[in-house]
């Protein structure tokens, strides 16, 4: 099955019918996902979007319970649920691969994240591959084929004039199945995908068991700034606060996004801070993305999206990083914790 | 492995970021800046079950909440023992007798009571340190006959600081084959005992690793921690017999919110309690 590229603003106007669909574009001068809607220009020309879409299943502000004061002056919790039908359209791989990530860390492990579980449960994923890349995209030598999103319910691969259309999911061919007067029969070849950009992983998780005492650490984290963006732009960093709000006698307890660059994520009310120095907090959060995370659950918490590397304010690249740990001679340890 | 067996990762649980609405029914003033909270339901019952050494989230609504260790409880109640030392723990200690507050849990792991079974118990504690030992403390004095000799090696800075002081004085010493040591840091106009930091004082004691019958559990800041655990591996411990329950600043309470990481492990979800061995494994920044 192919979608011709002139059909997508007529399927998006269908699709938008009654959900919420969210598409790349630029807002403000911010490229980031959208409401698809009027006066929002669709920008499928952006290989990605600065912000990543992680926030339509973990917003950035996302309230939890509503607590107030009943008669007798005591409190009450009413909950809240904001989730939704909501669609993402051109979403990339990388991204998706960011949400087999956030799908771990919500939704396993003996708890699940409700938030998160219900906000995934009404989320529909239609990917678009990427037929080029950015000159800071590095995914495929993270394990991600930029023209496949195994996760994706519905899959469109980039073929020059047409998608190919994959529906992926019993939730995807319910989709595809409305989609009769926007696709037609057939078939086209995916346009291969040139990186200019990889690293060697070969190793790295192993040789990192090595290298926690390491002047490796030192030497990035003298330039660090500490600013957060990179965890901002993550599509797969998912820390958060817990905080509330009280107006008068009604109250919110919400979420949201945190930072383990900053010194205050791990300050205890005593004083002691396990991580009081940006080389302790820079090496937590590269050996999270390239080794805890790999050990704990099986994949790297790192997907090549390049925003990092892009947005760094002073230029600390974790491809260099990479490269950097493989060069390192040191002997691979390949034990679990 | 060696040394004592220790179950991670091994809390569950339904909707576990919705606190209950609870209420006050006790509160012991155990040192100045130091409150114990006996909670129940709102109907009387215990809020929830637990294992000796598990983890609640107890807070208020408008102020905030923060991670205790369940320092007793009974079919009734479950209660956490509090220090003044931040926004949230000083509004606790504002509180009275039939107050509501908020809690959830249980959390994290739980003291290896099995793999104890058959041992002696020496348990060190500095200052806040005890109430959470004193919930497998309590564990041991319950279920007496399956644990040998008991040593609670205690201290603080000062008098007024130590915890528990009717059980420290009164009680645990006349409990059968239970030896209680306790020293303050320098001296003080109320005390005439010993006087030494915990390590020194555990190291006149003479109390050994019994070829791996006597098991060690230890709760305290990190310099109280570090410096027994080497007075511990100096006396020929090993290290899978010292067991430590750990603390970081915590939100969520269940392996989410990032910030209580050791290494690939989250202090709330895989512990608080691990053995020295285990922790020695880690890349820890504990």
């Amino acid at each position: 099955m192919i979608l011709n590229k002139k059909n997508l603003t007529p399927l998006l106007e269908s699709m938008a019918a009654g959900r919420d669909v969210f598409v790349p574009a630029r807002v403000d001068g911010v490229a980031k996902f959208a409401l698809f809607g009027e006066g929002v220009e669709c920008a499928f020309d952006l290989v990605n979007t600065t912000m990543p879409p992680k926030d339509l299943l973990f917003p950035q502000t996302q309230k939890m319970y509503h607590f107030d004061v009943d008669a007798n002056g005591n409190y009450r919790i009413r909950e809240y649920d904001e989730s939704r039908e909501q669609v993402v359209f051109g979403i990339r791989p990388c991204d998706m691969r960011s949400i087999v990530c956030l799908d771990e860390v919500f939704l396993t492990k003996g708890f699940v994240d409700e938030f998160y579980a219900n906000a995934r449960e009404k989320l529909l994923t239609v990917c678009i591959g990427c037929a080029s890349a950015a000159e800071t995209c590095f995914c495929e030598s993270m394990g991600v084929d930029p023209q496949a999103a195994p996760n994706a319910d519905i899959m469109l691969q980039d073929c020059g004039e047409v998608y190919r259309v994959l529906a992926q999911t019993p939730k995807g061919e319910a989709e595809v199945a409305n989609w009769a007067a926007f696709v037609e029969e057939g078939d086209a070849e995916p346009v291969a995908c040139e990186l200019s950009l990889a690293v060697d992983m070969d190793g790295v998780v192993d040789k990192l068991e090595g290298l926690y005492d390491h002047p490796i650490w030192e030497n990035l984290s003298i330039k660090c700034l500490n600013c957060g963006t990179c965890t901002y732009v993550c599509p797969t960093c998912h820390c958060f606060d817990i905080s509330q709000d009280m107006r008068r006698k009604d109250g919110v307890r919400f979420r949201c996004w945190d930072s383990c660059m900053f010194s205050e994520y791990t300050m205890m009310a005593g004083g002691h801070n396990p991580r009081p120095e940006k080389l302790e907090r820079v090496r937590n959060r590269f050996m999270h993305k390239l080794n805890f995370f790999e050990r704990r659950y099986g994949m790297s918490l790192c997907v090549g999206c390049g925003r990092c590397v892009e947005k760094c304010p002073v230029a600390l690249d974790i491809t260099r990083l990479i490269d950097d740990i493989g060069a390192c001679d040191v002997v691979p340890v390949a034990q679990a914790e | 492995m060696s040394g004592i067996e220790i179950s991670h990762g091994c809390a569950k649980g339904e909707r576990p970021l919705i606190p209950q609405v609870c209420r006050v029914v006790e509160i012991t003033q155990e040192t100045p800046d130091v409150k114990s909270f006996r909670l129940q339901t709102l109907d009387g019952k215990k809020p929830f079950d637990c294992m000796p050494g598990q983890l609640g989230m107890f807070g208020l609504l408008a102020y905030g909440e923060c991670m205790f260790v369940v320092s007793a409880q009974s079919d009734e109640w479950v209660q956490f023992t509090v220090k003044k030392v931040g926004l949230v723990t000083e509004q606790l200690h504002a509180l009275c007798v039939g107050d509501e507050v908020s809690l959830r849990g249980p959390y994290g792991n739980w003291w290896p009571t099995e793999g104890c079974k058959g041992k002696d118990m020496l348990f060190i504690a500095g200052g806040i340190g005890l109430p959470p030992v004193r919930s497998f403390l309590l564990y041991c004095l319950e279920h007496r006959e399956d644990f040998g000799r008991i040593d609670l090696v205690y201290s603080g800075s000062k008098y007024d600081d130590l915890v528990f002081k009717e059980q420290l004085f009164e009680i645990w010493p006349n409990e059968p084959d239970m030896h209680v040591h306790v020293s303050l840091y320098r001296e003080d106009p109320q005390w005439s005992g010993d006087i030494g930091y915990t390590a020194p004082y555990l190291e006149t004691l003479d109390l050994g690793p019994e070829d791996g019958n006597r098991v060690a559990v230890i709760c305290g800041g990190p310099s109280l921690s570090r410096t027994c655990r080497e007075s511990l591996v100096k006396a020929g411990f090993d290290e899978g017999n010292i067991i430590t329950t750990l603390e970081m600043r915590m939100k969520c309470g269940v392996g989410k919110c990032g910030r209580c990481n050791m290494g690939g492990h989250f202090i709330c979800l895989d512990g608080p309690i691990f053995t020295l061995e285990e922790i020695g494994r880690m890349h820890s920044d504990v």
